[in-house]
């Protein structure tokens, strides 16, 4: 025994960890493989027979795992843009540049006290974020984000959308009267009259594009935005875009059409009351509507996944990594290693000041940026849905970025305001571009 | 031997029963005829509570809103949160200690307080300032007047839901205060008048730092103002919001620039003049629309002026003492003696009886936005909530001056 414990004891610690780490390694392999060999016939003939199914939980958690990170994003985003113009610096301390601030913020949520006053009604008070939230992330569904990258292609996928934006005012209402305090009740009531207001013109405005498209499904109407940026529908329909953003503002509740949290009037509407993570809920929620309004402004109005231009030297890269064979167990376990030795070996000759286990870790570091660039560039360049994401994202988040501006620069409106710019002025001009649309089309159809 | 009883506000003999129908609230106990009124809540009306602590009254205001929908019906302001019992403070307290007790009336503008105390006691005195003194006095207390007049942009802009402005125009009142704090070693409460002078000469931090400032305020002031100036919503939120018209204004005894937004030009710097405003050259802006978008341009307009009658102050500054020579211990002849300062927020006003000791006998502080804040149930049923925060950030009461 003693024997054994004063070998350990002489190894350096990149030996321990080897030692320790190579059996355990094979033995996982090894219990892997066997596991697969018994479990994987069964689970692809199950998932052979369920291709649906398959196609929809895949898209399905694609995007969810891009979204909440969004929404991360944007609270940042949003931290340092209003930082920047309101002369401050903004977060600066959790991570680089403040970038864990939002996470950091999310951790605080988390660890809140989850306080439930007395006298609410406790299930609907409870209910009503998930709601909320749920409602929220429901309209994701069928956005599509890059080609095939749509959850469910609904032929009905734009009206299923207002649904759900639709239903979010339900769980405002659910938190406004629940509460049990006058400030939400007035918020939530807010929300209500807002939602009725403006679900119309946000609803009409998209008629136009409906009539253009002859679908309602948002992958259809994408693909017939296909082309140059000439193509898009906000050249054939700038009054409808010009409608469906600012009813958008007030349907994601924004500034200045944020009425039903107006914090100088009304504390903080119907989510006064709330406290902790179930708070975290609203707010989170409200991050993800700006996303995905702004996806759904790009996706009717500005091509959704499409490049605004065809790239003026076309790249083929024929290489199918299947056809390697052997080859490719090689380039796994070969390639990294001489990549690494070779990327350390300038480093460890031209200064004496780093030492060898210096050099081979910047090589390390530098192969594994080569590494990933280079695995990037071949998906970019391989695969369609790469640069469609890409695309939909840059879009999306120039949205995104206006209403975070609009955020820091505009007042709010007041209430009467609000309702009387939906009826008199919104109104009136959808239903006008409805007309002249389907006037425009019937004359381009007949002749 | 019964010991007398006084009458207490919780005796519930005294209540007058009130007509209640709200769901929300305990029923209230009424004192007076208004108050009965006010808690008769009719179908559909509901009492709401802003304050004290909410995100947009200032400092400690309370009111008690009497809502139908969105439309205010009624409002009731609660005051006294801030009572310090400063006229009390000052009769305890000998003449020089006297300035350092109102110097928190109006803590945004306190070189007006310090002002209105010193000048009635210089009255009392008798006493000849030096005119150097005077200039210094005019120079920080126009200083002080911007300062003041731009935390009002901020407030106004903040309370109608814009969070820009206020950081702006709190760039500007920044460096005012680094300026008045080169001068008087203070940054909010500057104890800086004396009696019979002020305390200190003009040092050459301080005339850096004006220089500085001065050469480039006017862009930065064009910059934050145009924030709002040209903001179709903020002019839309404030334009035709709680007009006071003249009658109303003299009747309620307005002052300051809410007067002057109502088309009176009445400003105590011309009116009743002190100090060297007769020998300084400066217009006073009046406007005639009497409503929030009046008042809050109006204020902007004299920030204006006010840097004309700085740059004034600064070419004209005469040699001399600061401070005239007065015994350590203060004791004037038994009298009263009254003064009034134009400080931002309007006419501020002092009155002191003195007995002939160290101390003042009685003194009386008369502060605008006690007056100001009358207006508000006045001006508020008929609007909207929102309204509420428009109208009451627009006649910019500080609680400090209002609850004493």
């Amino acid at each position: 025994m003693t024997a054994v414990t004063g070998y350990w004891n002489r190894l350096s610690v990149p030996s321990k960890v080897l030692l320790v780490a190579i059996p355990t390694l094979v033995v996982l392999g090894a219990v892997a493989t066997v596991a697969l060999a018994i479990l994987v016939p069964p689970l692809v003939d199950f998932l052979a027979a369920n291709e649906d199914l398959v196609r929809f939980l895949l898209a399905a958690t694609i995007i969810i795992v891009i979204t909440i990170p969004t929404a991360f994003v944007i609270i940042y985003l949003e931290l340092k843009v209003i930082a920047r113009m309101n002369l401050r610096v903004g977060p600066d301390r959790v991570g680089p540049w403040g970038t864990a601030q939002s996470l950091a913020h999310g951790f605080k949520f988390l660890s809140k006290e989850d306080f439930t006053p007395r006298g609410v009604d406790v299930p609907i008070f409870t209910l009503a974020p998930v709601a909320v939230f749920l409602a929220t992330i429901m309209g994701l569904l069928v956005i599509p984000f890059a080609p095939g990258l749509v959850a469910q292609d609904l032929n009905i996928a734009l009206l299923y959308f207002f649904a759900m934006g639709g239903l979010s005012v339900v769980g405002l209402m659910m938190a406004g009267w629940a509460s049990f305090n006058k400030y939400s009740l007035i918020g939530a009531l807010r929300a209500a009259a807002q939602a009725i207001s403006y679900e119309i013109p946000l609803t009409l405005s998209v008629v136009g594009v409906v009539i253009l498209a002859g679908t309602m499904s948002l992958n259809t109407i994408v693909e017939q935005q296909a082309g140059s940026f000439l193509d898009w529908n906000v050249w054939k329909q700038p009054l409808g875009l010009l409608i469906f953003f600012i009813a958008a503002t007030a349907e994601a509740n924004r500034t200045p059409l944020d009425m039903t949290e107006a914090d100088q009037e009304i504390v903080a509407g119907f989510a006064t009351e709330y406290s902790g993570m179930r708070y975290g809920f609203f707010f989170f929620a409200e991050y993800v509507n700006v996303f995905v309004i702004s996806a759904l402004t790009v996706v009717l109005f500005f091509g959704g996944w499409n490049a605004p231009f065809d790239w003026p030297f076309p790249v083929q890269v024929t290489l199918d990594p299947a056809s390697l064979g052997i080859g490719l167990l090689f380039l796994v376990a070969v390639v990294p290693v001489l990549g690494t030795i070779l990327l350390a070996l300038p480093f460890w000759l031209l200064s004496s000041r780093i030492s060898t286990l210096q050099a081979l870790a910047i090589g390390f570091v530098l192969f594994n940026l080569l590494a990933v660039g280079a695995l990037l560039g071949w998906a970019f360049i391989s695969f369609d849905w790469v640069v469609g994401l890409l695309w939909m994202m840059l879009k999306s988040y120039v949205f995104v970025f206006v209403f975070v501006q609009m955020r820091a620069t505009f007042p709010r409106v007041r209430v009467d305001q609000l309702m009387g710019f939906a009826w008199k002025w919104l109104l009136p001009a959808a239903l006008l571009n409805i007309f002249v649309t389907a006037i425009a089309v019937s004359l381009v159809a007949n002749g | 031997m019964t010991t007398p009883t006084r009458p207490s506000l919780d005796d519930p003999s005294l209540a007058i029963p009130v007509e209640h129908a709200g769901i929300f609230d305990p029923i209230p106990v009424a004192r007076t005829e208004r108050q009965r009124e006010f808690y008769a809540l009719k179908d559909g009306e509901l009492l709401l509570n802003i304050g004290p602590q909410h995100p947009s009254t200032h400092g400690v205001l309370r009111m008690i809103v009497k809502i139908n929908g969105e439309q205010v019906v009624d409002l009731d302001p609660v005051l006294g949160y801030l009572h310090r019992g400063v006229e009390k403070l000052c009769e305890n307290a000998d003449y020089h200690q006297v300035i350092s007790q109102v110097d928190p009336l109006e803590y945004i503008s306190s070189l007006f307080t310090e002002w209105g105390a010193v000048l009635s006691f210089e009255k009392l005195l008798d006493v000849e300032v030096p005119r150097r003194a005077e200039y210094i006095r005019v120079l920080s207390a126009e200083l002080n007047r911007v300062a003041s007049h731009m935390l009002y942009l901020g407030w106004m802009a903040l309370d109608l839901g814009g969070i820009t402005p206020i950081l702006w125009s709190f760039a500007e009142r920044d460096e005012i205060t680094e300026i008045l704090g080169a001068l008087t070693g203070q940054k909010l409460l500057f104890n800086y008048f004396r009696i019979g002078g002020v305390n200190g000469d003009l040092n050459h931090e301080f005339m850096s730092r004006l220089g500085d400032w001065m050469s480039r305020v006017g862009a930065q002031l064009e910059a934050g103002m145009g924030l709002l100036n040209e903001n179709e919503i903020f002019v839309r939120r404030a334009r035709g919001i709680g007009v006071i018209d003249r009658e109303t204004a003299l009747r309620m005894c307005v002052s300051g620039p809410n007067l002057r937004a109502s088309g009176v030009p009445f400003d105590i710097r011309r009116a009743h003049p002190y100090s060297v405003y007769p020998e300084l050259d400066f217009d006073i802006p009046t406007r005639q629309e009497g409503d929030s978008l009046a008042r809050y341009l109006l204020r902007m307009d004299e920030v204006k002026q006010s840097l004309r009658i700085i740059d004034q102050c600064l070419h004209r500054m005469p040699d001399g003492p600061v401070s005239a020579k007065l015994p350590r211990l203060l004791r004037p002849r038994p009298g009263r003696a009254f003064s009034a300062v134009e400080a931002p927020r309007g006419l501020y006003s002092t009155y002191v009886v003195s007995d002939g000791t160290d101390q003042p006998f009685r003194m009386r502080i008369h502060d605008p936005s006690f007056v100001h804040l009358q207006l508000v149930p006045l001006l508020m049923p008929g609007n909207l909530i929102p309204d509420t925060m428009v109208i009451v950030a627009g006649l910019d009461p500080i609680m400090g001056g209002v609850d004493k």
